[in-house]
């Protein structure tokens, strides 16, 4: 049983408080974004849990980690990296930003440094077009882009 | 850290865009000193439901999430007194290409989109609304989250708003990555705690939505004009914009643009004017080659097709395409068409909730097939098959995802026709594959490349 | 609900003039009027999610014609379908151009070839070769959904049907259809087991493409070698309608194990409304399990061998010298041979003779033994109509027995010899093998279900009808025959062969 859920439990009663009644299976994506947030990706003990909290279908569980491009299953690095390389982005360099990290990180969008410390993705449309080329550190949009606030912001996270 | 604050100069009337902003200015306080709330003031302690979408029906005002539908119309279905809730979902999900509009509203003024909300509620008879948020969204989540804190604190929210017996809950629902997501019924579905398939109509979602009671979704921007529409009643704001488009419109504009950024746009301002003049023009001096007016899903239109032409939704589609969700790109002269296309099919692919045939077969294939024009190994009937594919999706699919996919390849092959056959010819860009004007990246990683190759040569003579 | 008749109207489907009812869908209304609009989604009992695209139809209006998908369109008063136009022919190409696309059309190695909807409507509606020149994309092959079900999921076309009937009809909620756009999988839930749904085969019928298939018959044959046979599923009192498919006679194997001939190659639910709907349990795809056991095929007096002539006379004199008979009657006898029986038996039911009904057969050890959906507890396809004639057996068995007991018939299986009182003879009549068959003083080999043809009556009195199969093993008699004109009085073959002549047909064992 995934001690973390128990843990979160009693906050996530609380979120019910504004839910209208019959919403439970609306918790879903909520409690999976903070069990995220805590654990940094879901556990396989954490949708046990929360399947057994929530009492709604496995499967409904599972098509909801499985749609979401922002859940992971699996322990990402300490800093992740999310480049957006859609059009407005494209059109600023976002491909020779994603080719800059690549080098200096020496791995390739969807990977992981071996120090655990860096993971970079490619991701679509973050709405930050109008301050290209831009990327997710974590939680926080950086944008416009240079290799030196690039440079920087490695040095910050490498720490 | 993030700077969505800049509000250019641009002539006209501005609803949302009309105060300095500053790190204080998006707090109840500072809306309330705006005159903040008084429409929520005048509608629970002195009107009917049925006049508040009379109201906002008279006001004219198309919904602001793509479609321009009218927003009246929409709220007059749900049927009131049916004895079963109601919802009202505000759809903050802002994911199409080249649109963040939404995201300066809800950082910068999340008290005028939640009083449109509560407004909306009320109208409709609801005693929980919801808004829906894309999961990436961190400042413009912490923003709306705090302000809804506020909001209850200061009895905006909860039992008996204002005093009156009007109760209302809202319920910050934050998205996890998902473009379909900000399609009415997929979102519906997301907030029910499923993946995000959208469903079919009938029934539409005003008579069964949110767990298959009426429901009605409107977009941040449409909600956050309400207080507007109240406050200085319709045919005031009528007056503002074109008859058959009220109002303003909020443009996100970036790509090779000299001054991107988010601009409030009397409906009727001249394109050109925007472009040239209020946003500076392309990146460089460069000419403009064409625009992508509201967001990829939207056809693109030429330098030359806007000429002349003003910012409403009836000359845009008479122009040939749609103001959509206003997020503008422009596009300069020498940039590779069919990269942008892969660039855009990419996105299509990417996005596809798989759910029905001719979307979740045609996006890849798509995709397949721009990327081996750019690889160099097009066939002279790929263009035929892109437009086949295009076409197959046009009404065919559950939600306008696939539509969008074939608008935006056939706009584009429409008018680059040329760039595609010279690909496929010669096995290579006519512009070098070029899609940018200013590569902040560039010089950088040509160092970091000369650096491998001299590093790989070095190793090679010692060998 | 209003019981009146729900409101009809007329609409058209390519301009024949037809009659809808209020509330229904064009794709309902038109297969009421005998029109089958294409479809792998939809499904008559299942949601409607619409997904496939391939019901597309066209619909003529003044201000326009336009197009829908016909599973989700309510028929509305004077509609005109159209599903011959150019329009409807092009937009149903074109779904097939798209459904094919990634399906690796490998029908030659396909189990589902010769019954595949998608193989049909790619020769009725597409046609053409695939307008894609690039590679298709890959998936899981031979996914073990279940220990029972092997998923291909380059072949699924992701009509989804298979999860909904876990989610709307079995209640196992045991399917999922994850990831997102053309790398969408059916899967089985991560924490359940397919296994535990003891209704998973019916996804294997629901399954318009060769993406589910039975592991255990994977590879078996070729469709079109079989045929069908109507049949009821002796499982439970339930008797859900089945079909059984076993080799066609003029496809007969000479060269390979001649029992392939006389198998039971699969079994398939026998759409029924009054009994079972649609489906039918795992139980029933498993009868080859239960009619293919080893069988008895030899008449014995206590363990000899005799003929089975011989057996049939010496028990017509056992039964005429006893004073007191007990029989145990089959609840997997059908109607006509219980019916025999009870006239065979005449005056002396009730007197010389006592007839009690006794459960042939219990739930087995870790078997469902009664749901919400078709289970039933009584594991007996008849009892309710041995209960016509004859009283249940009592709980406390030896009062069954009355204390001048000379003669005991026991019929059918679940009553071995150690629950019988000792001193009187015993009569067996019995289609498997057993240790009890030796014991007894006589035994008669009987035919078994798929080897004659009959009807039961279900727990709630309604009655179906199932057919042979195969000829009966020449050494066995028919229950029915034993008893046609008094008790014991003949075997009842007309099909026996005499003796010295070559047999047709091998014998099972």
């Amino acid at each position: 049983m995934s001690e973390l859920v128990q843990r979160l439990i009693p906050e996530f009663e609380r979120w019910k408080e504004r839910y209208p009644a019959g919403f439970e299976g609306s918790l879903t994506i909520p409690c999976f974004r903070r069990i995220q947030e805590e654990r940094g990706y879901v556990a396989d003990d954490d949708v046990d849990a929360l399947q057994a909290y929530l009492g709604i279908a496995r499967t409904q569980l599972d098509e909801v980690l499985g749609f979401y491009t922002q859940f992971t299953r699996k322990p990402l690095g300490k800093t992740h990296l999310q480049v957006c390389h859609n059009v407005s982005c494209s059109l600023r360099g976002a491909a020779n930003l994603v080719t800059y990290l690549s080098c200096k990180l020496g791995i390739q969008p969807g990977q992981t440094t071996p120090d655990g410390k860096f993971t970079l993705s490619t991701v679509e449309c973050l709405a930050s077009c109008g301050t290209a080329p831009m990327m997710m550190v974590n939680d926080a949009y950086h944008e416009n882009l240079t290799p030196a606030t690039v440079d920087a912001l490695l040095a910050e996270h490498s720490a | 850290m993030s700077d969505t604050t800049t509000t250019p100069a641009l002539s006209g009337t501005k609803f949302f865009m009309n105060f300095p902003v500053t790190e204080t200015s998006h707090s109840l306080e500072a809306y309330r000193a705006r005159g903040g709330y008084q429409a929520l003031e005048k509608v629970v302690r002195s009107m009917q439901p049925t006049e508040v979408t009379k109201e906002v029906s008279a006001s004219g005002i198309l919904g602001h999430g793509g479609a321009a539908f009218p927003a009246g119309r929409k709220w007059g279905v749900v049927k009131l007194g049916d004895n079963q809730p109601h919802y009202v979902c505000m759809n903050a999900d802002e994911g199409e290409p080249g649109t963040f509009k939404d995201r300066w509203l809800l950082e910068n003024v999340p008290h005028m989109c939640l009083e449109g909300l509560i407004i909306a509620s009320f109208a409709l008879e609801g005693r929980h609304a919801f808004i829906y948020i894309r999961g990436e969204f961190d400042l413009p989540y912490r923003r709306m989250a705090a302000a809804i804190e506020e909001a209850y604190a200061a009895g905006l929210l909860g039992e008996n708003i204002l005093g009156t017996g009007f109760s209302c809950d809202v319920v910050l629902y934050r998205g996890a990555g998902s473009y379909v997501c900000g399609e009415a019924s997929a979102m519906l579905a997301s907030l029910e705690g499923k993946k995000g398939w959208p469903r079919n109509r009938p029934p539409r979602l005003t008579v069964k939505g949110l767990y298959q009671r009426p429901t009605v979704v409107n977009n941040v921007e449409t909600l956050a004009n309400v207080p507007v529409i109240i406050g200085q009643g319709a045919a005031e704001f009528r007056k503002v914009g074109v008859a058959k488009s009220p109002g303003t419109q909020m443009i996100s504009i970036s790509g090779h643009i000299a001054k991107p950024g988010v601009y409030e746009v009397e409906y009727g301002y001249s394109w050109e004017k925007f472009i040239y003049e209020d946003c500076g023009g392309m990146q460089g001096g460069k000419a403009l080659k064409c625009i992508i007016p509201g967001g990829v899903s939207t056809k693109i239109l030429s330098a030359d097709e806007i000429k002349g032409v003003t910012l409403d939704h009836l000359t845009a589609v008479a122009a040939g395409s749609q103001l959509g969700s206003g997020g503008m790109m422009a596009v300069a002269e020498g940039t590779c068409m069919v990269r942008l296309l892969q660039v855009i099919q990419r996105f299509y692919h990417h996005e596809s909730c798989g759910q029905c045939t001719p979307c979740r077969e045609g996006m890849g294939w798509m995709d397949r097939v721009i990327n081996r024009i750019v690889r160099g190994e097009g066939r002279p009937d790929d263009i035929d098959r892109l437009y086949h594919i295009s076409n197959a999706n046009d009404g065919t699919t559950i939600c306008s995802l696939g539509d969008s996919a074939g608008y935006a390849a056939t706009a584009i092959m429409d008018h680059y026709r040329e760039e595609f056959e010279y690909y496929i010819k010669n096995g290579r860009s006519m512009y070098d594959g070029c899609l940018t004007v200013e590569d902040p990246f560039a010089g950088a990683v040509a160092a970091l490349r000369g650096a491998t190759a001299n590093a790989t040569a070095t190793a090679g003579a010692v060998a | 609900m209003s019981d009146r008749a729900p409101k009809t109207f007329e609409f058209f489907v390519d301009g024949v003039s037809m009659q809808a009812e209020d509330g229904q869908t064009v794709i309902q209304a038109a297969r009421a009027n005998g029109v089958d609009i294409p479809h792998f989604c939809w499904h008559p009992q299942l949601s409607v999610p619409g997904n496939c695209r391939i019901c597309m139809v066209e619909i003529e209006s003044d201000g326009g014609n336009w197009f829908d998908i016909a599973c989700n369109m309510p028929v509305t008063e004077g509609m005109k379908v159209l599903t011959k136009s150019d329009v409807a022919t092009k937009l149903r190409k074109e779904t097939m151009q798209f459904i094919t696309l990634n399906h690796p059309v490998d029908c030659g190695i396909c189990n589902k070839s010769g019954e595949c909807i998608l193989q049909d409507y790619h020769y009725e509606h597409n046609g053409s070769k695939s307008m894609s020149i690039d590679a298709k994309t890959h998936a899981t092959k031979f996914y073990p959904l279940s220990d029972r079900i092997m998923l291909d999921n380059e072949r699924c076309i992701m009509c989804t049907l298979c999860v909904r009937f876990t989610h709307e009809v079995s209640g196992s909620k045991a399917l999922a259809a994850v990831n997102r756009g053309d790398h969408a999988l059916i899967r089985p839930a991560e924490d359940a087991d397919f296994n535990h749904d003891v209704y998973s085969d019916n996804v294997i019928d629901l399954c318009p493409v060769g993406a589910l298939l039975s592991r255990e018959l994977l590879d078996h044959a070729r469709v079109w070698y079989l045929k069908q046979t109507p049949s009821v599923c002796p499982g439970c009192e339930r008797g859900c309608t089945v079909d059984l498919w076993h080799r066609k006679p003029e496809w007969k194997l000479n060269a390979l194990d001649p029992s392939l001939n006389t198998r039971i190659d699969r079994v398939t639910p026998r759409e029924n409304p009054d009994v079972n709907g649609l489906w039918v349990c795992n139980k029933a795809r498993d009868l080859a399990k239960i009619f293919e056991r080893p069988r008895a095929t030899q008449a014995m007096r206590r363990g000899t061998a005799i003929p089975l002539e011989t057996a049939v006379a010496e028990a017509a004199a056992m039964m005429a010298g006893a004073k007191q008979a007990v029989a145990l009657v089959s609840s997997w006898a059908s109607n006509e041979e219980l019916a025999a029986f009870r006239a065979a038996c005449g005056d002396a039911l009730g007197s010389r003779i006592t007839a009690w009904v006794k459960a042939d057969h219990l739930p087995l050890p870790g078997e469902t033994v009664e749901d919400h959906l078709l289970i039933k507890a009584d594991k007996n396809p008849n009892r309710a109509g041995a209960l016509a004639h004859f009283a249940a057996l009592p709980a406390e068995l030896p009062t069954a027995f009355p204390a001048a007991t000379d003669v005991v018939l026991v019929w059918g299986e679940g009553c071995d010899s150690a629950m019988l009182p000792t001193g009187a003879k015993v009569i067996r009549l019995d289609s498997y093998a057993s240790a009890d068959n030796a014991q007894a003083d006589l035994f008669i080999p009987i035919s078994i279900q798929t080897e004659r043809s009959g009807h039961y009556t279900n727990f709630a009195g309604t009655v179906s009808a199932f057919a042979a199969c195969f000829p009966p093993v020449a050494t066995v008699a028919h229950a029915e025959g034993l008893f046609s004109g008094g008790l014991f009085t003949g075997t009842g073959r007309t099909d026996l062969v005499p003796a010295g002549q070559p047999r047709r047909l091998a014998v099972l064992t």
